[in-house]
């Protein structure tokens, strides 16, 4: 029994430090300097940190935009996303309309579908529309997701229909309801989705990279993704030890946002990702 | 009996009140959805569709070209190729991650510290996907990369990890299993918790040993959420595109082309008719390899 224990203990410590050590590498390496990077990967010395790749950065890529773009596509998609799904959801979970069945259904299907299909008639869509390079191309297509909408469903379905009608009777109107009742109840599956929303829109990539073909709008991704594609091409040259360091900085920056959100609600994205698995 | 009445007569009396006042409200609630999932999912699907029985290549008028998109893809090397590469990283990502995926939310299961070893493993889920790909450029580079450096310390010899065609696969399968695999063991616990623990009692009061009652308890209960892992794999796989167009750029020699890296390549080609016969195939391939893998794993719940 103490064997079996030992060997649990040792396997989660194991799968754990897998986890984490690349990101706690990546951190810790990105204050070192550039050559001690490459010469010696394992060694910290605290006496050599040095913000110098950092400021390499800062002078190679407009990280500042990067952030500021991605910051209005986060909110602005972020909040189509946390408003329209779960009003979507009450719908399919609480009221009878016409095409309810085929129209769930028809969500049902897109749920398993590929979306790099979409990426093609997407992208002609918005230079039909003339919206390519514009925010609006980076926050419209994939907002209000139907695997929210779903998730939403099913959290709403669980709240009792008598509530609802006790507060028909008091004279509240459907909209009164989804927000003064509604919305309190399921407020832990939403805090899970606004975590989920939030993670996804702001590592997207595909998306945002076909989209946008111009600096202005590029998103923190896109843009750390250039920065890899123009130091393999040789643009930025083959000095590695600079090379590497402004690379290793540039994605700390771009991790330090999403750790934070994650330190600070983990438990709710737990949560959610369990209630996701629901969906098999 | 009391409160089934009484749900009943609330039911029936609440129906024809709703159908007076309530009518016009699912809809608006569901109205912004709709618009949105008309325009950018359903329109493109059946846009994509159209396109790809055409010769299209960004302007002018539709030109029909019947099948010859999918003649074309189907009789290219480069097609199969890019399939080729996406079944192999397949094989290398998805059977080891249900296999760990399993062990690890086995094990954590009854394990105490529970959620400090949750957020350690789903951790790498959330970090952005091109930081991690970049950092894996510099761990594994052949010369200098972190990885290489601890092998020939050890006194292994150093790999070409990004440089030959094989070893650029492992090493993106690593990055993929690596990303995702905690995200599986949450599922799996979420699974896992659903069955009851007396079952486990009772076996082992019948004299079950550990293994036994792995693999005749929680194997067939967690059926389901492993196919449900087995089908976000399979889909995430299939769409593998930043892993390796930061990573490797598809190479060396395109062998880390990945149907999501072809079909990008169909854009930049412009040969949009192509990339949307091309998007459709990859649908049929996502669909035929998720419904094989769920069916599999189903007979193993039915014998």
């Amino acid at each position: 029994m103490k064997l079996a224990s030992a060997g649990r203990y040792g396997l989660l410590t194991v799968a754990g430090i897998i986890s984490l050590a690349p990101l706690l590498w990546m951190v810790a390496s990105s204050f070192k300097p550039g050559a001690a990077i490459i010469s010696s990967p394992f060694d910290f010395d605290p006496g050599q940190l040095t913000l110098a790749n950092f400021r390499s950065m800062l002078e190679t890529i407009p990280i500042g935009t990067g952030f500021q773009n991605t910051a209005i596509v986060v909110v602005v998609k972020g909040a189509l996303t946390m408003i329209f799904c779960p009003m979507a959801g009450f719908a399919f979970a609480k009221y009878a309309f016409v095409g309810k069945r085929v129209l769930f259904a028809t969500v049902l299907t897109t749920l398993m579908l590929p979306t790099l299909v979409l990426l093609i008639p997407l992208l002609l869509e918005m230079s039909q529309l003339g919206w390519v390079s514009t925010f609006k191309a980076l926050i419209l297509p994939g907002a209000i997701d139907a695997f929210g909408v779903f998730w939403m469903r099913q959290v709403i379905m669980a709240i009792p229909d008598e509530l609802l009608d006790a507060a028909r009777v008091d004279g509240a109107n459907e909209l009164r309801i989804f927000a003064s009742i509604v919305i309190p109840v399921i407020r832990p599956g939403l805090a899970a989705l606004g975590v989920l929303t939030f993670i996804n829109i702001y590592n997207d990539f595909v998306w945002p990279v076909v989209a946008v073909n111009d600096e202005q709008h590029q998103t923190l991704q896109v843009m750390l993704a250039a920065l890899a594609q123009n130091i393999r091409s040789g643009q930025l040259g083959a000095d590695w030890t600079s090379v590497w360091g402004q690379l290793l900085a540039a994605s700390t920056v771009a991790a330090i946002p999403v750790l934070i959100v994650f330190v600070v609600l983990q438990r709710h994205l737990i949560k959610g990702v369990m209630a996701g698995s629901l969906k098999g | 009996m009391a409160t089934l009445t009484e749900a009943a007569t609330t039911r029936r009396s609440a129906r024809p009140v709703r159908r007076r006042r309530v009518s016009a409200a699912p809809y608006l609630f569901v109205a912004p959805f709709i618009l949105v999932f008309a325009a950018f999912s359903a329109y493109p699907i059946l846009f994509a569709l159209q396109l790809s029985f055409t010769n299209w290549h960004g302007a002018g008028a539709l030109e029909i070209v019947g099948l010859a998109n999918y003649q074309f893809l189907l009789t290219s090397p480069d097609f199969w190729q890019s399939m080729a590469t996406s079944g192999a990283l397949w094989l290398l990502v998805v059977p080891a991650q249900v296999l760990l995926a399993l062990t690890i939310a086995v094990a954590l299961r009854k394990a105490r510290f529970r959620g400090l070893f949750s957020a350690a493993l789903i951790a790498p889920f959330v970090t952005p996907l091109v930081a991690m790909a970049q950092v894996w450029i510099i761990l594994f580079d052949k010369d200098f990369g972190a990885v290489n450096h601890g092998l020939t310390s050890l006194g292994l010899p150093a790999i070409s990890w990004l440089t030959s065609g094989v070893w650029a696969k492992v090493t993106i399968a690593l990055l993929v299993l690596w990303r995702t695999t905690g995200y599986a063991v949450i599922l799996l616990m979420a699974g896992l918790s659903s069955i009851p623990s007396d079952v486990y009692e009772a076996a082992r009061i019948d004299g079950a040993g550990a293994w036994h009652q792995f693999w005749s308890i929680t194997v067939p209960l967690v059926t389901r959420t492993l196919s449900f892992v087995v089908v976000i794999g399979t889909l995430t796989v299939f769409q593998l595109f930043a892993e390796p167009y930061v990573v490797t750029g598809g190479g060396p020699f395109n062998e880390t082309r990945t149907a999501g890296l072809y079909l990008y390549k169909h854009i930049t080609n412009s040969d949009l008719g192509l990339g949307a016969a091309n998007s459709m195939l990859l649908v049929v391939m996502v669909l035929a390899l998720s419904i094989a893998s769920i069916r599999l794993l189903r007979s193993r719940e039915d014998s």
